[in-house]
């Protein structure tokens, strides 16, 4: 179905030289048959993106760089063809749907590439049926898109790629803004696809732990420029985005290694499984407290009345799905946000009456994207002008970053660090002041298993007696690693309030794949299985 | 459509009261006909708008009282006179009369009324569907006005998420504030629309048909023509209600080349309609109601 042939893709600079010497795809030959699923995956910024965008136009196109070499799709030459000429047989999915979107009702969205490519209305409605049957959202047909969960929202945008009878379907880490139920939802859905259609389907993932079990064929994008396609249990060999599952397995040294749950649960059983119990640090001192802290919008609550106290020395994770009220919880304990009643104290002081600075002092928040944050031309003035602001010695911001990230060139645009790097940035520029509660919300989205173990490492050495850290987020296998309480939250209500190892431990519907493995009460992250 | 009417009636009708009627039924349309997308909110910024054009109206006549001495004053106000030389004087405030503050309260209120009018089309009218019910052949134009459009809104919640996030980090008096704030909300904006130009063009937007290139030139020709024709047209039936005779030819010839237009350059065309949107009995009574109100201001009746 798919051919490539010698695919090379280098980003220029404005003077017509590559961006880097190695291409990001260098001398690329690959074969994927029809009816194929096939996981993308490869560390961050190694050019999943860039292969995918290759194989429907939209590199070079819209993205500039230099494409060598030939696709062939179905049979057809696509080397050098515009987006549009490959509509007929690619569909494009990408993260965010919602900026995706050209219509504003599903059924436009639905319509607009059949009506784009000519196909007669009688046509259309027949290729509709089936397909809204499969991603289960005939009800949503009329529905503002607006209206729509981001699970709904996804699948709409798979419908939309696919009604024009495309074979091919490429998707640009669509379950990476859901939560763990809506994420399921879009891969079963593919696979279902790609069973009763013969659909090929591409798709390029950071949280694979979920999909890799469901795919035929792995194909992983080092980041040298080369890309290797294989089964999936004999591509893990690159820690960088290897799942938990992969972890223990070449932890415990298996061979082959478990790709299924149910495979990696059955070799357990049959190892030694031994494993430490987890360790949490006990809580010091209260350091903020909520008293009936509640928020609404309108008829909306978002925050029931909640009363809880964050202690000193622990990491507080709170997790549940999208909407459920994790984003205003946040911004209303750091003060800024809206609050319809309550108050959070913080060394006896409300923080929504504390005056700016004295609470960026005290509070420091990491909103959902840290970029915001960063607006300067290079990396080092990010860190001076930190310094500056924050009054303190020249160099503290900075060296608080190496200690994080490590060194990296000052004189780097903080545009080009990788998603890991900036998180850092950020981190060290809001905690110049040494602020007791670090807030941090949803901070794993986008970052790869690598990145994820970096920032976990960072959360542990910030923590002490004085600071409290409180995490919002629905990576369980994140909390997992790093929490020492887990706070969850339906629909604005705290629902529960215990450790992690009783929130993930198996059966939990929340258990972490490690959980899930070895069905083991008490064993919830890949740090306390013993080799 | 119906903003149009209301903004040449409001235009031409000189009472008050007319003014005020006019402004009242267009509040009453977006009250009735609105719904909840995120264009209808932006009714409260024009309501803003028309009241703060009144006031500003209204003070100016009473600052720059042109009235030397009215018959009976409504409020006598302490006068400066300005020399500025050349023996020519300036007249701040002084006396002022209820005459000259109702022409101000009128002038401003036809403004208001035309803002009005105006955001009464914006609030009811969602550029998605009006993109949807443009002919084919207007298809290009129009997604390049709906994709304008759209950036507004957009770069509305970017200013505000990026403008929270960066109450989070606060910044140093060495440091412009506007920089921290454009790069990421321009960032953002471009990302945006690049996005959306690449989803169109990934399912097939700009695909072409099987005209030829100078066909396609010719059609382009007829239909910019044509729009440049209506738009003198309707200009000088406004502007100059004495020779409609010609001002009627010039307008019906630039209709009719519009209609060259879209005729020819749907021939060619590739793109399929699922489903055109359909006039609700509704609309038909608002397309009435406009063209009467047309009628009436034409006719001379709201100038009395």
């Amino acid at each position: 179905m798919i051919s490539l042939k010698d695919l090379s893709f280098s980003y220029l600079k404005p003077n017509g030289q590559p961006v880097t010497e190695t291409p990001q795809l260098n001398r690329v030959n690959l074969e994927i048959s029809q009816g194929e699923f096939v996981l993308v995956c490869g560390p961050t910024g190694s050019g999943k993106s860039t292969l995918l965008k290759a194989l429907n136009g939209l590199a070079p196109s819209f993205t500039g760089g230099l494409l060598t070499g030939e696709i062939y799709i179905d049979g057809e030459n696509l080397t050098g063809k515009e987006p549009h000429d490959f509509a007929h047989l690619v569909g494009y999915v990408n993260q965010q749907p919602e900026g995706f979107f050209v219509t504003d009702t599903v059924i436009d969205e639905i319509v607009y590439g059949s009506e784009q490519l000519g196909i007669s209305v009688v046509e259309i409605e027949k290729r509709i049926k089936p397909i809204v049957e499969i991603l289960k959202i005939e009800h949503l047909l009329t529905r503002p898109l607006s209206t729509l969960s981001g699970g709904e929202q996804q699948r709409v945008a798979i419908a939309s790629a696919l009604v024009a009878g495309q074979k091919v379907l490429l998707l640009d880490e669509p379950t990476s803004a859901l939560d763990l139920t809506g994420a399921t939802e879009v891969i079963k859905v593919l696979k279902s696809l790609v069973q009763s259609f013969g659909i090929t389907v591409l798709l390029a993932e950071h949280r694979i732990s979920r999909v890799i079990a469901e795919v035929d064929s792995v194909l992983v994008v080092h980041g040298d420029g080369s890309v290797t396609k294989g089964e999936p249990a004999k591509q893990f060999n690159d820690d960088r985005f290897a799942p938990p599952i992969i972890e223990l397995g070449v932890k415990l040294g298996w061979k082959p290694l478990a790709i299924a749950t149910e495979d990696a649960a059955l070799l357990w059983s049959s190892s030694n499984r031994s494993f430490e119990s987890k360790t949490i640090k006990t809580p010091a001192l209260p350091i903020i407290s909520t008293k009936e802290l509640s928020v609404k919008y309108g008829e909306l609550t978002a925050v029931a009345p909640t009363n809880l106290d964050f202690f000193g020395n622990q990491i507080t994770a709170i997790m549940g799905e999208n909407g459920s009220g994790k984003t205003s919880l946040c911004w209303a304990i750091q003060g800024l946000g809206h609050r319809s009643s309550g108050t959070v104290l913080l060394d006896g002081l409300d923080t929504s009456e504390l005056a700016k600075t004295a609470r960026l002092d005290l509070v420091a928040m990491i909103p959902q994207r840290a970029s915001d944050l960063l607006f300067l031309h290079t990396l080092g003035e990010e860190l001076h002008e930190s310094d500056v602001f924050a009054e303190v010695e020249d160099g503290t911001t900075a060296s608080l970053f190496q200690k994080l990230a490590g060194r990296i060139d000052p004189s780097i645009h903080p545009r080009d660090l990788s998603a890991g790097q900036q998180l850092a940035a950020v981190l060290s520029i809001q905690l110049a002041k040494q602020a007791k509660v670090l807030i941090l919300d949803e901070p794993t989205r986008g970052l790869d298993y690598a990145a994820k173990r970096a920032l976990a490492k960072q959360l542990q050495q910030l923590q002490s007696p004085e600071r409290t850290i409180i995490l919002a987020t629905h990576d369980i296998e994140f909390i997992a690693e790093v929490a020492d309480r887990v706070i969850r939250l339906e629909s604005g209500k705290v629902v529960a309030d215990t450790s992690p190892v009783e929130a993930l431990s198996w059966p939990s519907p929340y258990a972490s794949q490690i959980a899930q493995i070895t069905r083991t009460p008490g064993l919830i992250s890949i740090g306390q299985v013993s080799k | 459509m119906l903003g149009l009417a209301f903004a040449i009636a409001a235009s031409i009708a000189v009472s008050p009261v007319t003014l005020l009627a006019l402004s009242t039924l267009s509040m009453l349309f977006v009250l009735a006909f609105r719904d909840q997308s995120p264009w209808s909110k932006s009714v409260v910024f024009y309501i803003r708008l028309a009241g703060i054009v009144i006031a500003i109206r209204v003070l100016f006549r009473i600052i720059f009282n042109l009235e030397a001495s009215p018959a009976n004053p409504l409020l006598v106000l302490p006068e400066l006179n300005l020399d500025l030389g050349n023996e020519v004087s300036l007249h701040l405030l002084g006396p002022i009369s209820s005459a000259s503050l109702l022409a101000a309260l009128t002038d401003g209120l036809r403004l208001a009324a035309i803002i009005l009018a105006i955001g009464m089309a914006n609030s009811l009218a969602n550029p998605m569907k009006l993109l949807k019910s443009t002919p084919g052949a207007l298809y290009e134009i129009a997604t390049a006005i709906s994709i304008a459009i759209n950036l507004a809104p957009q770069l509305i919640s970017s200013l505000n998420r990026v403008r929270r996030a960066r109450g989070l980090r606060g910044q140093s008096k060495g440091i412009k504030s506007l920089p921290g704030l454009v790069i990421p909300v321009l960032e953002d904006t471009i990302d945006q629309s690049m996005t959306l130009a690449a989803s169109m063009s990934a399912r097939g937007f700009g695909r072409k048909g099987s005209q030829s290139k100078g066909r396609l030139q010719l059609t382009r020709f007829i239909g910019l023509t044509g729009l440049f024709l209506i738009a003198v047209g309707v200009f000088l039936l406004i502007l100059n209600p004495t020779n409609q005779v010609l001002d009627l030819v010039v307008t019906l010839s630039g209709l009719l080349s519009t209609v060259i237009y879209i005729k020819m350059s749907a021939l060619g065309s590739l793109r399929t309609r699922y489903s055109v949107q359909k006039f609700r009995s509704g609309d038909y009574l608002l397309y009435a109601f406009a063209a009467a109100l047309l009628l009436l201001s034409f006719s001379g009746v709201l100038t009395i």
